[in-house]
């Protein structure tokens, strides 16, 4: 089978995903405080989450087209297809954009314009964190993502069509676009992850934020891949992927959860070890104020997948493989989720604060649902977005052959053995 | 039946190479007179080594008051160098283990040479903790044992301490990965020799024979040890960056130094691989085997590297900026725009700028280029560690302890002098063990020699059907 066809019912299923996101969304908004701060975040938070692995099904292309890897053809119109979705994930970045533009929401410090005017360390950074900057950073940056994703799923097809020929005229061009797009990426990927999620703790900085944050990413881009694998398999389709490629993919998705770890574990040693106030605040709120999202992140993107994906066998069977995927796809989103919500509430606090006095803002929030722990609204959320993803991509994958039969590694692929 | 490999692949060996050739180009240069060329550099080396042994004693007999540092620059030579050498020092382990993991076949080519470079890498880097104490009767101070200093301890909180477990695991770990390998290899040595030289090799590849069993406990042995090795690879730079990014001193505290100086550690050991691996292919007269493809791929990994370190330099530079900490933005400036611009310089156009020139392939196959690149990025790398360590403590908190340093005779011969020891060890290494690891180049022989894959392999197929 080498054309997908999705189904009735799963379209429909997908279809009441997305409802029960927007619904969720509709809910959120009208149970919210004055500023819909639970809004705002929920959406923020899932954009940005969807919209990074997206990009990185782009970056996983180039770095393997450049290192030359073999073995992943035969399931590489996976990523092509969700490298798509970069196109409604930017739309999906208007409405915040637009926010800070009409000040309908207050997602991020830098934007309250009286909390700036007596801010001098908001002031310092006001060149770069401005609305001018987030509004065309972003729109350049997602936009040439979605230029090189498009060349690389482009040229990919078309090299399917045409016969092959001995001097690979198509893949040579592939190359070429994949080694460029790696330095662009490298550089374009930490100036948006800044100004999308960094910046929320406006005052706060660590130079290994974005790469940390890219890796969340990555993990979660492999996680869906499995998964999508297994499913696919399971109605027949990729026939050619088998147990060894999987094992392979249960090795990246081992391997980067341990890198993540280590880039987590790098990052918090050094700022607990050096104590300096302006870096400590930022893991001194999480650690007293959100201990469930903080030492949940561990469990979910450490230790479940170092102990049950350590064994060989675990990373060959199904059930332990979706097992794992799911929980880390979860954990990286929960992730995120400790990234933004803290900063985000105490923006609010802050911004609502201004009529009552400058010490408003700094109380501790006490057990709030939706930043605290996420709660079942947020679950919902999750569940649109991702019904939304897996919509697009699902309808994406369909357009075109599943089988890159003139790919010059197809052969190495299909007879792949670890 | 091997698996098939794309003909968009390059070989990996040329010259159409049966398995008794390999044996012979590979074990002759162990067995024969040493060349002109060989001797000339050896007494070099040797040279070179005698002066780090006066340097050394000159060092202790005079103290450190021989050196130039100041109260405000405690570190400066010694240290950086100590990091240069333990940068150099992760090549080969990253060759062996992570792009075994990756299954990169390339690697066999050179990952004998290149473990080889990495332990003398390490011993060198090893020298200078112990030096710079001044009083090296009192190294043992550094390793937490029951003493006889009362309740003293080492401070188990110090990344100093940290170090001393990383490297000696490392150069461990290393050691027996890089002696496995060359316990078959050894065998074959001996299989060839007469006399005591069979003796000799009989006891280095402790009497192999090369029994089915031999072979299946040699592989599982070398999955455990390369298991170790990845996350060593790793932890060892991670902790060095430790010694600077756990103090509060602004240009040295930053969360991004455990993963960016694996970066340029990977950067700086692939450079000095490719020294040597030029020189030693040239002279020993392996270049069927260390092949222009080889070199392209490492040169590949010097450009990626060097990017990765290029971004994380204009991060450091932007954060610095961007954080609203003045000590931090003035750390930076000064790094920069201060009496040490010319380091700042010499990194930022050796690391960053000119590997650059990798992206034009013509560059990336040629030898000459290549040798040059890897030579700056060999004095961009030492730059670096120069960088961060002078430049960043010569303008402390306070205006009144600034200072300036330049280092005496004793301290440039000290660096000079650990060269001549690197090349000691690797010029006895290249005489004594096969430099090539034999065993495994065989191995990946019908998926990627020259008769199999690439435009040769054709003409070959066509002649067989005949």
């Amino acid at each position: 089978m080498n054309q997908f066809v999705l189904e009735a019912k799963h379209r429909t299923l997908l279809l009441t995903g997305v409802g029960i996101g927007v619904l969720c969304l509709v809910l959120t908004f009208l149970g919210d405080d004055e500023l819909h701060t639970r809004f705002w975040s929920n959406y923020l938070h899932n954009t940005v989450f969807f919209l990074g692995i997206a990009f990185m099904a782009v970056f996983v292309q180039s770095a393997f087209i450049t290192a030359w890897a073999g073995w992943y053809t035969s399931f590489k119109r996976v990523w092509e297809a969700a490298s798509t979705f970069l196109v409604p994930a930017l739309i999906l970045m208007i409405p915040i954009i637009a926010g800070l533009w009409g000040h309908f929401h207050h997602l991020y410090h830098w934007a309250d314009a009286e909390s700036v005017a007596n801010d001098p360390v908001l002031q310092g950074k006001s060149s770069f964190l401005n609305t001018s900057w987030y509004t065309f950073g972003t729109l350049i940056i997602v936009g040439t993502w979605i230029f090189f994703g498009y060349k690389l799923r482009s040229l990919s097809l078309q090299e399917d069509k045409m016969a092959q020929t001995a001097d690979f005229k198509i893949h040579k061009q592939v190359r070429i676009w994949a080694a460029a797009f790696l330095p662009i990426a490298g550089f374009s990927s930490a100036a948006v992850i800044w100004q999308w999620v960094m910046s929320v703790d406006a005052h706060w900085y660590s130079t290994l934020f974005a790469w940390y944050t890219a890796v969340s990413w990555f993990v979660s881009l492999m996680a869906l891949t499995i998964l999508c694998l297994i499913f696919m398999k399971g109605k027949g389709y990729f026939e050619s992927v088998t147990d060894e490629h999987m094992h392979d993919l249960g090795k990246y998705l081992f391997a980067f959860s341990i890198f993540w770890t280590y880039l987590w574990f790098s990052q918090f040693m050094l700022i607990w070890y050096a104590n300096v106030g302006e870096e400590t605040v930022y893991f001194q709120t999480r650690m007293e104020q959100y201990p469930v999202l903080f030492y949940g992140n561990l469990l979910l993107n450490f230790i479940t997948p170092f102990f049950v994906l350590m064994r060989n066998d675990t990373k060959r069977k199904y059930g332990t493989l979706a097992f794992v995927s799911i929980t880390v796809l979860i954990g990286h989103w929960w992730d995120f989720f400790q990234m933004i919500k803290p900063g985000v509430l105490h923006t609010a606090h802050e911004v609502m604060a201004h009529g009552h006095g400058a010490e408003g803002g700094h109380h501790a929030a006490g057990f709030l649902m939706g930043f605290t722990i996420p709660g079942l609204l947020e679950i919902g959320t999750f569940i649109g977005f991702l019904s939304g993803f897996i919509l697009y991509f699902f309808s994406q994958l369909a357009k075109e052959p599943l089988h890159p039969t003139n790919d010059p590694y197809i052969e190495e692929s299909l007879h792949h053995h670890v | 039946m091997s698996a098939p490999v794309s003909s968009i692949r390059e070989p990996l060996i040329n010259g159409g190479k049966t398995y008794h050739q390999i044996t012979e180009d590979i074990c002759s240069p162990t067995e024969k007179t040493p060349s002109t060329a060989w001797v000339i550099a050896f007494i070099i080396a040797v040279a070179g080594l005698a002066f780090y042994v006066f340097c050394v004693a000159w060092t202790v007999w005079v103290g450190i008051g021989s050196w130039d540092l100041n109260r405000t620059i405690g570190w400066g030579w010694d240290i950086t160098n100590f990091v240069w050498w333990v940068g150099i020092g992760h090549a080969g382990t990253l060759i062996s283990a992570i792009l075994l993991l990756f299954r990169q076949k390339w690697r066999t080519g050179v990952n004998r040479a290149a473990e080889a470079m990495t332990i003398f890498a390490v011993m060198c880097a090893g020298q200078f903790p112990l030096i710079h104490m001044g009083r090296l009767w009192l190294g043992f101070f550094i390793f937490p044992y029951p003493n006889t200093r009362g309740p003293l301890w080492v401070n188990f909180n110090s990344p100093l301490l940290w170090d001393v477990f990383a490297i000696s695991t490392y150069f461990t770990v290393s050691l027996l990965f890089w002696y496995t390998g060359l316990v078959p290899d050894f065998a074959t040595v001996r299989d060839r020799a007469k006399g005591v030289r069979r003796k000799i090799y009989n006891f280095l590849s402790f009497g192999w024979t090369g029994s089915a069993k031999h072979w299946q406990r040699w592989e599982s042995l070398s999955l455990v040890l390369a298991g170790l090795a990845t996350p060593l690879v790793l932890s060892v730079h991670t902790i060095v960056s430790f010694d600077f990014a756990t103090s509060v001193i602004p240009g040295w505290h930053t969360t991004i130094f455990p993963p960016y100086f694996v970066a340029g550690a990977i950067f700086s050991g692939f450079a000095m691989v490719q020294t040597l691996m030029l020189m030693t292919r040239k002279v020993l007269k392996l270049e069927e085997y260390i092949t222009l493809a080889h070199i392209e791929s490492m040169n590949k990994v010097i450009l990626a590297t060097g990017t990765i370190v290029g971004v994380a330099y204009l991060t450091e530079l932007f954060i610095a900026w961007y954080s609203g900490y003045i000590y931090e933005q003035y750390a930076f400036y000064n790094r920069v725009l201060g009496p040490y611009w010319w380091s700042y310089v010499g990194m930022m156009s050796c690391n960053v700028l000119s590997p650059q020139l990798f992206w034009s392939r013509k560059i990336r196959r040629s030898i000459w280029w290549t040798f040059l690149m890897s030579i700056f990025v060999n004095i961009g790398m030492w730059f670096e560690r120069f960088v961060i360590i002078a430049t960043t403590l010569a303008r402390d908190y306070l205006p009144s302890s600034w200072s300036y340093y330049t280092p005496t005779w004793v301290e440039i011969g000290l660096f000079v002098g650990t060269l001549g020891l690197f090349f000691t060890l690797y010029l006895i290494f290249s005489r004594v063990a096969p430099t090539v690891a034999a065993a495994e180049i065989k191995s990946i022989l019908k998926t990627s020699g020259d008769q199999y894959t690439g435009p040769n392999a054709e003409k070959h197929s066509h002649a067989e059907a005949h």
